[in-house]
């Protein structure tokens, strides 16, 4: 069925039509709930909260945008609203690594090449988690959603310009964080 | 090309909105500067990292767990409709009371002070005894108003100065 019919009856109350709507969408709802919490059963906790809140907000809904882009916002700004209360700026250090303080990059270096990868990767996504929630979001949306520019404007409310921008500036903040653990000299560095 | 530029050019490269002049530019300043050489490696592996991001599966009866929260929300809904209502009606009920107020204190006419049988014979120039008459119709205005003063002290004994 049309997804626009879709919405019509679940703005009427039929529970049926917006199961459709959950089924097409809870994946992506999930997925962007994991890429801000890193932790699966609040991310599954938080999807289920937004589907309740689009559910209760489609009188609402005018169909101005794409139902999915209207879901999306819903979805970002429960996500923010969620990282502002339980997400306070992190500092991290290469101790979240689980290492030893004194253990050095040089060690560090010695080990397999795979755990290296994945000690990068979750400092990367650690430091996400420390930025700043706007940048987090619309890094989140970009890179790891992989959502279009104008997508993206659409679900903030920012025009295409801003994204760049904000885009930009959050891509220059994590760098920045996560350089001294990427370079060779890099050691016991505080974010 | 100066480093700053040449950031803002390898994030933009990142997602193919970069044009060829500019792409050739920043090439070219790649070569020669080593510091933005290890920025683009680390841009690189930024975005290789979070865009190959792997998602753990969903719970699995999504709908079926979502399902009961819904009618419990429905249950709830009146409640919260209410809520909202009532405390809409908290500022107007105020606004109300205090416009009614304002609109009897204004619009409703005060009854005029009263004024004493002689006070009020001497304001029509009717005088308060007949033997006065001759007296007050000889003598003039200055004098009529002076016993007007007279006759408020008399009424309003608080309005007399202490004389000691």
């Amino acid at each position: 069925m049309e997804e626009n019919r879709l919405v019509e009856r679940s703005k009427q109350g039929d529970e049926e039509a917006f199961g459709v709507l959950v089924k097409n969408y809870k994946t992506k709802v999930f997925n962007l709930a994991f890429s801000f919490t890193r932790n699966r059963e609040t991310a599954d906790d938080l999807a289920q909260e937004v589907f309740i809140k689009v559910f209760y907000a489609l009188e609402k809904f005018k169909f101005k945008s794409g139902f999915g882009t209207w879901l999306y916002r819903i979805a970002a700004n429960h996500f923010k609203d969620y990282m502002r209360k339980h997400g306070k700026e992190r500092h991290i250090s290469i101790e979240d690594l689980g290492r030893e303080p004194s253990q050095s990059v040089d060690e560090i270096k010695k080990k397999e090449q795979v755990q290296e990868a994945a000690d990068k990767k979750k400092l990367l996504y650690r430091a996400l988690q420390s930025l700043p929630e706007k940048h987090q979001v619309i890094l989140t949306l970009r890179d790891i959603q992989g959502h279009s520019y104008e997508e993206i404007a659409s679900i903030l409310k920012l025009s295409p310009g801003t994204v760049d921008s904000r885009l930009h500036r959050a891509r220059k903040l994590l760098r920045k964080k996560i350089a001294p653990f990427l370079s060779q000299e890099g050691g016991n560095h505080e974010m | 090309m100066k480093c700053k530029k040449a950031e803002t050019f390898l994030s933009r490269s990142l997602d193919g909105l970069i044009a060829e002049e500019e792409k050739s530019a920043l090439e070219e300043h790649l070569k020669s500067c080593s510091a933005c050489r290890k920025k683009k490696d680390e841009y690189v592996f930024i975005t290789e990292t979070l865009r190959m991001e792997e998602f753990p599966e969903i719970n699995p009866f999504f709908w079926e767990r979502l399902q009961p929260r819904l009618k419990e929300g429905k249950k709830y809904a009146f409640l919260s409709v209410w809520k909202r209502w009532s405390l809409r009606a908290v500022p107007v009920s105020i606004i109300a009371v205090v416009t009614l107020a304002l609109g009897l204190t204004v619009f409703i006419p005060q009854p005029a002070a009263e004024l004493s049988q002689t006070g009020d014979l001497l304001l029509r120039n009717n005088p308060p005894l007949p033997e006065t008459v001759t007296l007050i119709e000889a003598e003039s205005g200055e004098n009529k108003s002076m016993q007007l003063i007279f006759l408020a002290m008399e009424e309003k004994p608080d309005l007399r100065r202490y004389f000691p």
